[in-house]
C-alpha cells in the first residue's frame, strides 16, 4: 500500500492516551439533552464535544512537535476525509462501491497536472488572460516559449472536486440503475481502468514513472514545504469540514433519501424519491469528498504514481468504513484515523519491542518481525472479524430504543387527533369525472397475464374497494398505477391526465400514494423518520439548503417534524410514544399503521391501502377501519384492496372483484354479494351444491 | 388414548422482533384432512414452515407420530413422511417435470417404490405423463399445480402439507384439485391444508383451525365451523349466506 | 482460404487461456448460482492453488524448466500434480465456506462479499508474507514437442492444456445434470427453499459448489503455471477479474455461459495484440464487464435477473 511512515517515537503513545478518555467523557456530558433523532448517539451530536475534539487535535503538534508523528497523522486525516466520502456512498446510499479510489486519483491527478511542470504547451496568446488571473506563467525556454500551469492549491481543491464529482456523474448515471453486487463489480471495473489510463498516458501523467515536482501550497506568500504541520492542520480543516457536510446531510431530506434508497429502493421511490437523482448525488457528493482530497494528498506527497490509488486502496477506505460503523460519521472517522494510526505507529512500536525481545531470547525470526509489512493481513482479518461478529462497526449509525413499559404502551389509546389533519384529498373540484380511470389495463409477466383489459373508475371522495383471491391480480393493479410494473397496454388517467407508465416518483408527486401488502418500511429507520420520507415530495430542501442550515430550511424541517407528528397522531397513541423507535422493533400491526402514515405524510389527493388490516386482531381491524373512514370524512379519495368483509361494506361504497386477472364485477357491496360471477369466482361448484 | 400424527404443543415463533404464532396448539389425527383457515399475515405460513422446519419454534413443541420434531432437519422430517406442497407451487422453471419429481423422492432411494409412486402420480394426474420432458417454468398454472402435488407424493407422504393449493387457479382447476386431495386422502394420506378458500375447504376438509393475527380463535368440525357466524362474517366465501 | 499464421497462432493462444479463464469462471458461476454471492477469495484461492500445485510438482525433484518427463512418469506426475492441487483448493474453498461465509449465509446485504474481500487479503498476505513478493519458477515437465500447423506453432502444453479443460467441464456438466448431488445443485439453484422442502441439505450442496468450484479453480492454477512458467502471490488478481468478466459476460449462474464467455475473453486478450495495444487490454476486458453489466446483465446464456421480491 501507499504509505510512507518514517520511524516513530513513544510519546506518539501519550497522546493517543489521552484521547480516549476525552471520548468517554464525552458521553457523559452529552446525555443530558436529548436528540431529536434516535439514530445519532447523543453524546456525538453535542456541538460542544465536537469542538473539544477539534481543539484538542489542534493543539496536537504544539504539545507533540515531531515531524514524523504530525505526518503520520496528517495521512490519517487524508484517510479519514476519503472514509467520509465513502461513507456517504456506501453507508448512507447504500451503493457499494470498490472503485472509490479512482476518484481521489481523479482529484490528485487534477490538481498534480495544474501545479506542475508535466504539460507544458507552447506559449501563445490565448494563454494571456490566464496568466493575468495567475493561473499559468510564461516560461522563456530555447525553442519557444511555453506554458507553465501554476493553479493555486485552494483554487483547485474545490475545482478538483468538482472535476470528480463530474466523473462520478458520468460513469454513475448508466451504472447506477444496476443492484447491489453487480454495482459493486463496475465500480471494481472503473476503479482498474482509471489507474490503467492514467499509466497508458505518460504524457498527461508521466505513466508509471509519476508526476514529479507538483507546486506545495502557498498561504500569502508562504510555501508549505515539505514540513508535515501545514498539511496536518489544512487535513484537520478538510475533516472537519466533511464531518459537518457529512452530518448536515445526514440529518436532511438528501440523507433521508439516500437512507430509504439503501433501505428500500422501491418502496423509496413509491414515496416519491427520484432513485437516479439520488443516487447520483450521493456518487458525485462522496466523488467530490475524495476529488477534494486527492489535492491535499498530492500536495503533501509533491508527487503521484498510478499505484497509490489502485484496488487495494478502495479496499483500505472500504475497512475504514466498515471497521468505523457504516453509516456513522464520527464511527468512520475515528475507525479510519485508528487503522491509519495502528499502521503508522503501533505496529512500528509493536515491532520494535518484538525486536528486541528477540534479540534477548535469540531468535532470529523474531528480531526481524516487521509487523507493519503485515497491515495487509491485519486489514483482511478486521475486515473479516467484523463481518462475522460485529456488523455494526465501532460506533453503530443507529441506536435501539428500550421497550416501552406497559404503562406507557397502554396509556390513552384514543383515535386521536384526525381533526387537525388539514389539506387531506384537497382536490380541484371544478374538473368534472372521475379522479382515476383506469382504461383497457393489460399486464404480462412473460406469458402469464396478471391482468386482463381491466377497466375502472374513481370518483373523487369516495371509497372503492377492490376485492378477489389471492393471486387475482389486485396487487399488480396497484403496482400498475403507480408505475412499479409496466404495462402492456391500456391507459390510467389521474385527475384527466395521462399517467401510464410514469416512474413511481413522478405518480406520488401527482397525489397518489399508497401502502404495500407485505409492508414495505424502511426497518433500519425510526417511525419518525419513516414519515418524514413520506414527506419527500412535498419538501424543498436541496443538498445546499441542508448544508448552510438557512432559516428557510431549519424551519421546514421544523414545521415537517410537526406535521409528522399531526399524522402519527391519527392512531391515537399507537405510534407517537414510538417516534424514536426503529420499525424492525414494531409489532406487525404498527408497522401498518407507520405505512399508512407514511402514505399520508405526501398529502395524496388519491391512497391506495392494500390489505391495511392483514394481521390485525379484530379490535384492531375495527380501530383502524374507523380511522380509515375519518380520513375518507376529510376528503380523501381511497382505493382498498381487502379481503375482510365486515371492513369492505363498512367502509366502501363501490366494490371491484378481480379473478385471474379480469374484472367479474362491479357495484355495490350489497350487489357484488349477489353476482352469480363473484359466488362462482369464490365458492366453485359449492353454488351451486350450497 | 392414541397420540395424533401431528401435534403442536403451545408453539410459539418469533421473526426477529416479530411474534408470529402464539401459544398455537394443533392436533391432526391420522387419516384426517385438516383446513388452517385465517386472512393473510395471520400465521398460516409461518405453520408449515413450523412443520418442516424451516423455522424453529422459540417456545412449546411439534410432535409427529409420536415423537418431538424439534433438532430434526428437514430432510429427515420428508424422509419420516412429511411432504409439502408449497404457496405458488414453485417448481424448479428449468428442470424437467421428471426431474421435477424426482426431486419430489429426493430422500428415497430409486427402486421399485419409486416406480410405483411414478405409476400412482400417473394414475392421478394422466396430464403429466405427457409432459414428462417439458420444463417446469413452461407449464401453465393447473399444470404446474398437478406436478407441485405429484413431486409431494413422490416423497410417499404420510402427512401432506399444503400451502395454499387453490391460489390463482382458475374455478374449474380448483374443483379439480380439491377432488383429487380428497382421493389422495381417501388412499390413506393425512391432509393437513392453508386455505383462503373457506367454503371450498370446509367443504372437503373433517376439521378446521382459524387462526388469527398468530393465534387460533377457533377450531371444530367443518361443518360446524360452515354455520359458525364468525366464519361468515370473516370469509367472503361465505358471502351469499350473509 | 488462408488464415494469417500470426492471427492462427493468437486463436491457438487465446484458446488455451481462454480454456484456463473457463475453469476459474465455472467457480464464480457454481456459488453465484446457489448463493448469488460474488466470492472475492475465488481470486486468490486460484494463487494459493499456482503455489500448491508448483509443490506438488517439486516434490518430485522437478524445478525450473531443465527437466522433462515423458511417457507414463509424464502422464502419472501430472495426475498426481492435478488431483493434489484441485483437492487441497477444494479444501481450501470449503474451509473458507465453513468457517467465514456460513455465519452470514442469512445475513441480508453485502456483508458476505465483503468478507470475501477480507478472505481474499488474507490469503494474498500470507503467502506474500511466507513466500515472498518475488515470480518463482514453475517446474514444467513437458517435453518441447511442437508440430507446426498452418504457419502456427501448436505446442504440447496447449494441447495439454485443452484436454485438461474438456475433461473437466465434460465431467461438471455430466455431474450436474445426472448425479442426484447435481440435481440437487441445480434444484437449489433455481428455488432454494423448495429445494430445502424436499429434503435437500442446503449446506451440503453450497459445499459442493465451493469444493468443485475451488478444484476447478486448482485446475486452472496449475494449468497458468504450465502456460506461464512462473507463479507470484500476484496472479489472482489479474486472472481472476478476467475470469469473472468470462462468467459475467457468459451470464453468471450459467455453467455452459461460463465456459463460453472464458474463450472468449481468452480470445480477446491474445487478439488483443492484432487490433490494439497490449497494454490496453485491460481497459477493454474491464469496459466490456461493463457493458455488459449495463445492457445486458444477464449476459449471454444467462437466465434473467431473478425478480423474486
Amino acid at each position: 500500500m501507499t504509505d510512507l511512515k518514517a520511524p516513530t517515537s513513544d510519546s506518539g503513545l501519550a497522546e493517543r492516551a489521552a484521547t480516549a478518555p476525552a471520548a468517554a467523557g464525552l458521553s457523559l456530558a452529552g446525555l443530558a439533552r436529548a436528540a431529536p433523532l434516535a439514530r445519532i448517539p447523543p453524546h456525538l451530536r453535542s456541538r460542544g464535544a465536537a469542538l473539544t475534539m477539534l481543539l484538542l487535535a489542534a493543539l496536537f503538534p504544539i504539545l507533540h512537535p515531531n515531524d514524523a508523528d504530525i505526518d503520520a497523522a496528517a495521512n490519517a486525516l487524508t484517510y479519514a476525509s476519503l472514509a467520509l466520502g465513502l461513507n456517504i456512498v456506501v453507508g448512507m446510499a447504500g451503493l457499494l462501491d470498490l472503485g472509490y479510489a479512482a476518484f481521489f486519483a481523479i482529484g490528485a491527478y487534477a490538481y498534480g497536472i495544474a501545479a506542475s511542470w508535466q504539460v507544458t504547451p507552447l506559449w501563445t496568446g490565448y494563454w494571456e488572460p490566464l496568466q493575468w488571473l495567475g493561473l499559468v506563467a510564461r516560461f522563456h525556454q530555447a525553442g519557444g516559449d511555453v506554458v507553465h500551469f501554476q493553479v493555486s492549491f485552494w483554487l483547485m481543491m474545490p475545482v478538483a472536486a468538482i472535476v470528480a464529482a463530474f466523473f462520478g456523474v458520468l460513469f454513475g448515471a448508466p451504472t447506477l440503475r444496476l443492484k447491489g453486487d453487480y454495482l459493486a463489480i463496475v465500480t471494481l471495473g472503473f476503479g482498474e481502468i482509471v489507474p490503467i489510463v492514467v499509466r497508458n498516458t505518460p504524457s498527461l501523467t508521466n505513466g508509471a514513472m509519476g508526476l514529479n515536482g507538483v507546486a506545495a501550497p502557498q498561504l500569502f506568500g508562504w510555501s508549505f514545504g515539505i514540513a508535515a504541520t501545514p498539511y496536518y492542520y489544512v487535513g484537520l480543516l478538510l475533516v472537519a469540514l466533511l464531518m459537518v457536510t457529512s452530518q448536515r446531510l445526514k440529518i436532511s431530506r438528501i440523507g433521508r433519501a439516500w437512507m430509504a434508497i439503501r433501505e428500500d429502493e422501491i418502496a423509496a421511490a413509491a414515496m416519491g424519491i427520484n432513485r437516479v437523482r439520488m443516487k447520483l448525488l450521493a456518487f458525485a457528493t462522496g466523488a467530490a469528498f475524495a476529488g477534494a482530497t486527492g489535492t491535499l494528498f498530492v500536495a503533501k506527497l509533491q508527487t503521484a504514481t498510478p499505484e497509490m490509488f489502485m484496488f487495494p486502496v478502495s479496499v483500505m477506505i472500504l475497512v475504514m468504513v466498515v471497521f468505523g460503523g457504516v453509516g456513522s460519521v464520527w464511527g468512520v472517522v475515528i475507525g479510519a484515523m485508528i487503522l491509519q494510526l495502528l499502521q503508522s505507529w503501533l505496529l512500528q512500536d509493536l515491532s520494535g519491542w518484538l525486536n528486541a525481545l528477540g534479540r534477548l531470547i535469540h531468535s532470529g525470526w523474531l528480531s526481524r518481525i516487521q509487523l507493519a509489512s503485515s497491515i495487509e493481513l491485519i486489514f483482511g482479518l478486521i475486515l473479516v472479524f467484523m463481518m462475522l461478529y460485529r456488523r455494526d462497526g465501532l460506533i453503530p449509525a443507529t441506536r435501539r430504543q428500550r421497550a416501552l413499559s406497559l404503562g406507557e404502551q397502554h396509556a390513552q389509546v384514543g383515535s386521536g387527533g384526525i381533526a387537525a389533519l388539514k389539506g387531506l384529498g384537497a382536490l380541484d373540484d371544478s374538473r368534472d369525472g372521475p379522479l382515476l380511470e383506469i382504461d383497457n389495463l393489460t399486464v404480462r409477466f412473460g406469458g402469464l397475464v396478471a391482468l386482463r383489459s381491466v377497466s375502472l373508475a374513481v370518483r373523487a371522495h369516495s371509497v372503492l374497494a377492490v376485492i378477489g383471491p389471492n393471486g387475482s391480480g389486485k396487487s399488480t393493479l396497484f403496482n400498475a398505477v403507480t408505475g412499479l410494473v409496466s404495462t402492456a397496454s391500456g391507459q390510467v388517467r389521474f385527475a384527466g391526465a395521462d399517467i401510464t407508465g410514469r416512474p413511481p416518483h413522478v405518480v406520488l408527486d401527482r397525489g397518489i400514494a399508497r401502502t404495500f401488502q407485505n409492508l414495505r418500511l424502511f426497518p433500519n429507520l425510526t417511525v419518525l423518520e419513516n414519515v418524514l420520507i413520506g414527506m419527500h415530495a412535498r419538501l424543498h430542501t436541496g443538498a445546499a439548503g441542508a448544508l448552510l442550515r438557512l432559516p428557510r430550511t431549519r424551519r421546514e424541517e421544523e414545521a415537517a417534524r410537526e406535521r409528522a407528528l399531526e399524522i402519527l397522531s391519527v392512531f391515537g397513541n399507537r405510534l407517537l410514544p414510538r417516534v424514536d423507535h426503529l420499525v424492525s422493533s414494531l409489532s406487525y400491526a404498527n408497522r401498518r399503521r407507520v405505512e399508512i402514515a407514511r402514505a399520508l405524510a405526501s398529502q395524496p389527493k388519491l391512497l391506495l391501502l392494500d390489505e391495511p388490516t392483514a394481521g390485525m386482531n379484530p379490535a384492531e381491524t375495527l380501530e383502524l377501519a374507523g380511522q380509515i373512514k375519518d380520513l375518507h370524512r376529510l376528503g380523501l379519495t381511497i382505493v382498498l384492496i381487502e379481503h375482510k368483509l365486515d371492513v369492505v361494506t363498512s367502509l366502501a361504497e363501490r366494490v371491484i372483484v378481480l379473478d385471474h386477472g379480469e374484472r367479474i364485477a362491479e357495484g355495490t357491496p350489497a350487489e357484488v354479494r349477489r353476482d352469480e360471477e363473484v359466488i362462482r369466482a369464490y365458492l366453485g361448484r359449492s353454488a351451486a351444491v350450497a | 388414548m392414541p397420540e395424533p400424527l401431528l401435534e403442536f404443543r403451545a408453539v410459539d415463533t418469533h421473526y426477529g422482533d416479530l411474534h408470529v404464532l402464539k401459544a398455537v396448539d394443533y392436533r391432526i389425527e391420522a387419516g384426517e384432512i385438516v383446513c388452517l383457515l385465517g386472512g393473510n399475515a395471520s400465521g398460516k405460513s409461518t405453520t408449515m414452515k413450523t412443520i418442516m422446519g424451516v423455522v424453529a419454534p422459540t417456545s412449546g413443541e411439534v410432535r409427529y407420530d409420536g415423537k418431538p420434531l424439534a433438532g430434526i432437519s428437514v430432510a429427515e422430517r420428508v424422509r419420516r413422511g412429511i411432504a409439502p406442497v408449497l404457496e405458488a407451487r414453485r417448481l424448479f422453471p428449468r428442470m424437467t417435470v421428471y426431474e421435477n419429481l424426482e426431486m419430489g423422492a429426493f430422500t428415497r432411494p430409486r427402486g421399485p417404490e419409486f416406480q410405483e409412486d411414478l405409476e400412482r402420480v400417473f394414475a392421478l394426474f394422466p396430464r403429466v405423463k405427457e409432459r414428462l420432458d417439458q420444463l417446469g417454468g413452461t407449464l401453465s398454472g393447473g399444470e404446474q399445480q398437478m406436478v407441485a402435488i405429484g413431486r409431494a407424493l413422490m416423497a410417499h407422504p404420510k402427512l401432506l402439507c399444503m400451502d395454499e393449493p387453490s391460489m390463482g387457479l382458475a374455478p374449474i382447476f380448483v374443483e379439480q384439485v380439491f377432488d383429487i386431495i380428497q382421493t389422495i386422502n381417501r388412499q390413506g394420506t393425512t391432509v393437513f391444508m392453508v386455505e383462503q378458500n373457506a367454503n371450498m375447504a370446509l367443504q372437503i376438509a373433517h376439521r378446521a383451525y382459524v387462526l388469527q393475527t398468530g393465534q387460533v380463535v377457533l377450531s371444530g368440525a367443518a361443518d360446524e365451523l360452515r354455520r359458525n357466524p364468525m366464519i361468515r362474517e370473516a370469509y367472503l366465501g361465505e358471502m351469499k349466506v350473509a | 482460404m488462408t488464415i494469417d499464421p500470426v492471427l492462427l497462432q493468437q486463436i491457438i493462444n487465446g484458446l488455451s487461456l481462454g480454456a484456463m479463464y473457463s475453469l476459474l469462471a465455472l467457480g464464480f458461476t457454481l456459488v453465484y448460482g446457489i448463493l448469488e454471492l460474488i466470492n472475492f477469495a475465488h481470486f486468490n484461492v486460484f494463487m494459493v492453488g499456482s503455489f500448491v500445485g508448483m509443490w506438488a510438482l517439486e516434490l518430485f525433484g522437478l524445478s525450473g524448466q531443465s527437466i522433462t518427463l515423458s511417457g507414463f512418469t509424464l502422464v502419472g506426475v501430472l495426475l498426481f500434480a492435478f488431483a493434489a492441487t484441485m483437492l487441497v483448493s477444494g479444501v481450501l474453498g470449503v474451509a473458507i465456506e465453513r468457517l467465514a461465509l456460513r455465519p452470514l449465509r442469512n445475513v441480508s446485504g453485502p456483508a458476505a462479499m465483503i468478507t470475501t474481500i477480507g478472505v481474499s487479503y488474507i490469503l494474498f498476505n500470507v503467502i506474500l508474507l511466507t513466500v515472498g513478493a518475488g515470480s518463482l519458477n514453475f517446474p514444467n515437465p513437458l517435453p518441447r514437442m511442437r508440430w507446426v500447423v498452418g504457419g502456427a506453432v501448436l505446442e504440447l502444453r496447449s494441447v495439454l492444456i485443452w484436454g485438461v479443460s474438456l475433461v473437466l467441464m465434460l465431467g461438471l456438466h455430466l455431474f450436474v445434470s445426472h448425479t442426484r448431488l447435481g440435481k440437487a445443485m441445480r434444484a437449489t439453484a433455481q428455488d432454494a427453499e423448495a429445494a430445502r422442502m424436499m429434503g435437500v441439505d442446503v449446506d451440503r450442496v453450497v459445499v459442493t459448489a465451493f469444493f468443485l468450484g475451488s478444484a476447478l479453480a486448482g485446475a486452472a492454477a496449475l494449468i497458468f503455471g504450465l502456460y506461464y512458467n512462473f507463479t507470484s502471490f500476484l496472479i489472482g488478481y489479474t486472472a481472476g477479474l478476467r475470469a469473472f468478466t468470462a462468467a459475467v459476460l457468459g451470464g453468471i449462474g450459467s455453467v455452459t455461459g461460463a465456459m463460453l464467455g472464458g474463450i472468449i475473453i481468452g480470445l480477446v486478450e491474445s487478439l488483443g495484440g492484432h487490433f490494439f495495444e497490449v497494454r490496453w487490454a485491460d481497459v477493454i476486458i474491464f469496459s466490456i464487464l461493463i457493458l455488459v453489466l449495463v445492457f445486458a446483465p444477464s449476459g449471454l446464456l444467462g437466465r434473467a435477473t431473478p425478480s423474486r421480491s
